[in-house]
């Protein structure tokens, strides 16, 4: 399955079907949860039409404070009334000191805070009665680490039970910004915990720095990686975002196609050894 | 908390960064690359900001408005966690702190109020109407109103006129009302003279027309026949554009 992140300028577009049709939808619930009017009649046609992942914003599971339990009553209800298949978040925080930031900051990559973002993993785990999905995010710098950014994560994913969403992209973009291996770090994650592929474009805006835009089509040697990464995974949905300067839906449609062409490809294979 | 206090203050020095902008030192951060989660955090903010108050940001001078926007994300903990909610954050901030006339902008929590509400109401939740007929006596059966509106006052006709200037010069009192068209979504709005809001105000009471005209005296309207017969062409005229949905069943 691909799918796409669903957005409102392109929403009549895809649900018309004529020039992108993707598997699924993917859409953040911040930005639909409690509200009306016509995009809630758009929201209720599109999640007729696809089977719908979500993928939050707010949740800052490495936040220093409490989750918000009222926030999180909502995801649960709005997850429920969807019938969202996979909620995934971001391994990172956006929020500290109750103060909401709207973007991803990195954690750092120390024991404490693994035990941490562990134990309220765990506690959203509990709430929503399923498994979290945590994204690998991109970060420009890192921040009073302590150990490496793999160890952390694998720390994280061991004490919390979660499973794991890899953005192809992002590992792109961090081995290029702190210059390490992309499969190198992909060999070293707990694969059978991935459960949620995203794909996505990038800017560069320095010769050394990579900003992830989403804003741009994926790159060649993004889809080279992805290519071999899955080589290395059982198959799970795989996610396009564009989230900025948004083509003809016929350039996106080729992007989904060129993903799942390499999806058929490699995952059929691999059935077909398994067989 | 498992977090250490190191850590914690770690992740508060670098959140603060992002939001002030202010020089930090932090251990393992590159500063060339710390500047980049300032720049694409607060032009979130800004872009935000730029597009819930349109209208304020083309006639507020740039320096002024750039200052607002820093001041607020600096100061305020932003405590919404759909972003598309934190306008009405700013618009608080803004008349907690006396911006219309720390800024001399005297017009200015009245065009935030009204741009606000614009959005507020587009994306309100689906509020139910009362059950209503089409058929009824626009005198005597009470009205069933579009449930989906706000109705605002103003000291300033934020509603009819952008430039500063203009607005300056009309300063005096306004009412208007905003409703959500259940058909297209959009929202349309009004200017309406004292009595037609006291007479909206009234009819959300399930109060009736005719009980309303018989009020008209005590507020010094005197010309009753014109008057009903306006208001009821008012009335129907707001049935047309979806306002007044009918009569009570």
């Amino acid at each position: 399955m691909v799918g796409l992140g669903f957005r409102r300028e392109f929403a009549e577009e895809m649900i018309s079907g004529e020039h992108i049709r993707p598997d699924f939808i993917e859409f953040a619930p911040e930005n639909w949860m409690n509200i009306g009017g016509y995009w809630k009649k758009v929201l209720h046609r599109v999640v007729e039409k696809y089977p719908v992942l979500c993928h939050g914003l707010s949740l800052s599971i490495g936040s220093p404070e409490e989750p918000d339990k009222e926030f999180l009553q909502y995801v649960k209800t709005f997850l429920q009334e969807y019938n969202v298949q996979i909620y995934s978040e971001h391994l990172s925080y956006s929020k500290c000191d109750n103060a909401h930031m709207y973007d991803l900051l990195p954690i750092p990559f120390r024991m404490d805070a693994v035990k941490h973002i562990a134990g309220r993993i765990q506690q959203v785990q509990d709430f929503l009665q399923r498994p979290l999905v945590m994204e690998i995010v991109s970060y420009y710098t890192p921040v009073a680490a302590e150990m490496s950014e793999v160890d952390f994560i694998n720390e994280v994913v061991k004490q919390s039970g979660c499973q794991l969403l890899l953005d192809v992209n992002n590992i792109y973009v961090n081995a290029f910004n702190h210059q390490y291996d992309a499969k190198a770090f992909i060999q070293q994650l707990p694969l059978d915990k991935v459960a949620y592929i995203h794909m996505a474009g990038h800017e560069q805006v320095a010769p050394d720095l990579i900003i992830d835009t989403h804003g741009e089509p994926i790159i060649d040697p993004v889809y080279d990686l992805f290519e071999w990464t899955i080589q290395h995974l059982r198959p799970v949905p795989v996610l396009l975002e564009r989230d900025f300067n948004i083509p003809e839906m016929e350039a996106l449609q080729g992007e989904l196609t060129r993903l799942k062409t390499i999806c058929h490809k490699q995952w059929k294979l691999k059935d077909e050894l398994v067989a | 908390m498992n977090l250490l206090p190191d850590t914690y203050h770690i992740q508060q020095t670098f959140s603060g960064y992002c939001r002030t902008g202010e020089k930090v030192s932090l251990p393992g951060v590159a500063p060339d690359r710390l500047k980049h989660y300032r720049r694409l955090v607060f032009n979130m903010i800004n872009d935000t900001m730029e597009n819930a108050f349109p209208i304020a940001f083309k006639h507020i001078p740039t320096g002024k408005w750039n200052k607002m926007v820093k001041d607020f994300f600096a100061h305020h903990a932003c405590r919404s966690y759909q972003v598309w909610k934190l306008p009405l954050e700013f618009y608080t901030y803004a008349v907690e702190n006396n911006w219309e006339e720390n800024y001399a902008l005297p017009f200015l929590n009245d065009l935030l109020a009204f741009e606000w509400a614009e959005m507020e109401v587009y994306n309100m939740e689906d509020i139910p109407a009362q059950p209503f007929t089409a058929a009824g006596n626009w005198l005597d059966t009470p009205l069933v109103l579009n449930p989906e509106h706000q109705l605002l006052s103003f000291t300033y006709p934020v509603h009819l006129v952008a430039k500063p200037k203009e607005l300056l010069r009309q300063k005096g009192v306004y009412f208007v009302l905003l409703f959500r068209d259940p058909e297209t979504g959009n929202v349309e709005f009004m200017d309406l003279s004292p009595w037609l809001a006291f007479l909206t105000e009234q009819l959300v009471m399930g109060i009736t027309v005719r009980d309303i005209l018989d009020y008209a005296p005590q507020l010094n309207i005197t010309d009753t026949d014109t008057l009903e017969k306006d208001t009821l062409a008012f009335l129907q005229h707001m049935q047309q554009q979806h306002f007044v949905l009918g009569f009570q069943s």
